[in-house]
């Protein structure tokens, strides 16, 4: 296989609502953002983070990916389809087994991000962004597992995992409707921070989580958190819709050129 | 919630979609609900919520704790829901462990507020004794008695309930204003005063079958359902939080209607339920 072939680096700024003026700026906490209004990484309030994204990381697996987004990196193996366990009760459609854990040096204290119920609900949440968007009446009576591993924490580490698992599911094969993109975003005071990192996400109003596919115009989860006034969370929702199909793109980007570089091989 | 046959999941939709439900209600109408506060002794706060024959309790106890990282003057709160198999075998050992999550997931959404602990139910400055050092740590435990559908929203009214009923002990702070030293607190168990619960959220879920949507769901309609929003919302209309349920994926205006729709029924049902909180404390002789 070609080396290096389907390694997309992109950065990509959504159309900014450009009617923000400097006085905005002095409401929201000096903590993160600078006096130019801009974020402590040299972002813009509606820029994504820089990503990395590679298909066929683990060999021994049916289809993998690796995916950096920023800081956070993670890791997502897809195996199977399998015969699901004799334990479960008989299934017309398949099933999906979702797995998530945190490495334990990811964060800044050693293991103790598996913990919390924050990250128990972690796996839930993948499989509910997954179901919808995998046809499972494809593969009855089996499973496919689906593990992801968290190699550092740096902020939207959920969202990454999902754009992550979908494109490798996308590597093994399994049908789907669309591919899965997902984007975290935050609030202070009125500015709506998109792509959050870890900082941005502890000192936060609220955050939103969204998970969209992006050709059939539909959100297959979507979780916020605190209080949101109405035009802020219409105001980040469409931010976010914005990212994960810009995002969704250099997913399907990095796919292609993967199997571009397959047939040359061959 | 055992399978359902085609023919009754289409009895549903139908009534659904003419606005006439199995039990007589409309799309848009909860049934009954009952709020009884006061009943554990032994808790700061408590209550007890049925809707229908869904069957919840909640209890608040007031702890002293440490104050959260990188919030000094904050107290904490913790939330935590069991799902108990008298209320349904399922629930046994480790079947009701992902309920409960997903139970304790959405209630930790809408009355913990944002990451940095702002538009949380009560006003989290309020539970300050000693910055830095000690405050009240609420510890809110939901138990699941009977389901019939509806559970998160049936909690959410109970949790609303219990903190309006808790009672904080009044405390002193005797020695202990070094910067090392812990202090030293006096809790007086006979005054205590009540919290400012005005602002808590309640969560109406939204369960979207066919092209309509409705409120309150049975178990037995809860049991097909493919998607359902759960909408925190306070008396202001305010979204407080939001979780989508189910795997099927819905379009971005339809998730906007439905949360209008939910912010336009809390402006009617907050007050009435406010009422029958209101209600139920002044019949609590604890209270």
């Amino acid at each position: 296989m070609a080396k290096r072939r389907g390694e997309v680096a992109a950065s990509y700024a959504v159309d900014a609502n450009s009617g923000v003026g400097e006085a905005a700026f002095s409401r929201g906490p000096a903590r993160l953002l600078t006096a130019d209004g801009d974020r402590h990484d040299g972002r813009q309030l509606h820029e994504c983070r820089l990503n990395f994204l590679k298909t066929g990381a683990v060999s021994s697996a049916a289809g993998s990916a690796y995916a950096e987004i920023g800081q956070t990196k993670v890791i997502v193996s897809v195996f199977g389809p399998r015969e699901s366990h004799k334990a479960e009760a008989f299934s017309g459609i398949g099933r999906l087994n979702c797995n998530v854990q945190y490495a334990s040096f990811a964060t800044s204290v050693r293991g103790k991000a598996n913990q919390g119920a924050e990250e128990k609900e972690f796996p839930v949440l993948l499989h509910k962004a997954l179901e919808g968007a995998v046809m499972l009446h494809t593969f009855p009576k089996t499973t496919v597992d689906i593990f992801a591993l968290i190699l550092q924490s740096g902020g939207g580490d959920l969202p990454a995992v999902i754009s992550c698992a979908s494109m490798a599911l996308a590597d093994a094969g399994i049908a789907m409707y669309d591919l899965v993109s997902a984007v975290s975003t935050g609030y202070v005071g009125k500015e709506v921070l998109l792509d959050t990192t870890l900082e941005e996400e502890k000192c936060s109003d609220g955050e939103m989580m969204v998970t969209f596919m992006a050709s059939r115009n539909e959100i297959t989860q979507l979780k916020i958190t605190g209080q949101w006034p109405d035009a802020t969370m219409r105001e980040a929702l469409s931010v976010s819709l914005d990212a994960c199909a810009k995002l969704a793109n250099v997913m399907r980007e990095c796919l292609k050129e993967e199997l571009a570089g397959v047939d040359e091989d061959e | 919630m055992g399978a359902i046959s085609a023919a009754e999941v289409s009895y549903i939709e139908g009534g659904i979609a003419q606005n006439l439900r199995s039990d007589g209600r409309g799309r848009l109408d909860f049934r009954n609900i009952a709020i009884t506060t006061g009943v554990i002794p032994q808790a700061n706060g408590s209550s007890r919520c049925k809707v229908g024959g869904t069957d919840v309790m909640v209890s608040v106890k007031a702890e002293l704790g440490n104050p959260p990282k990188g919030r000094p003057s904050h107290g904490g709160m913790q939330i935590k829901v069991e799902c108990s198999p008298t209320a349904n075998p399922e629930f046994e050992g480790r079947g009701g462990e992902e309920l409960s999550l997903e139970l304790t997931r959405g209630l930790e959404r809408s009355f913990l507020g944002g990451p940095n602990g702002s538009g949380a139910a009560i006003d989290l400055s309020t539970l300050r004794i000693v910055d830095g050092k000690t405050c009240w740590v609420l510890c809110i435990d939901g138990l699941v008695l009977s389901s019939d559908g509806n559970l998160l929203d049936a909690l959410s009214i109970a949790v609303k309930a219990a903190l309006r009923n808790t009672g904080l002990p009044k405390v002193e702070v005797v020695a202990g204003g070094a910067e090392d030293e812990d202090p030293e607190i006096e809790v007086d168990d006979e005054e205590s005063s009540q919290l400012d619960v005005s602002n808590a959220p309640v969560i109406i879920t939204l369960t979207k079958v066919g092209k309509s949507y409705f409120v309150d769901a049975t178990a037995e309609e809860e049991s097909h359902m493919r998607s359902a929003v759960s909408v925190a919302v306070n008396r202001k209309g305010v979204v407080c939080g939001v979780t989508k349920r189910g795997g099927e994926g819905l379009e971005p205006s339809t998730i906007i209607d439905m949360i209008s729709v939910a912010q336009q029924i809390a402006l009617t049902y907050i007050p009435a339920l406010d009422l029958q909180i209101a209600a139920a404390e002044s019949v609590d002789p604890d209270s």
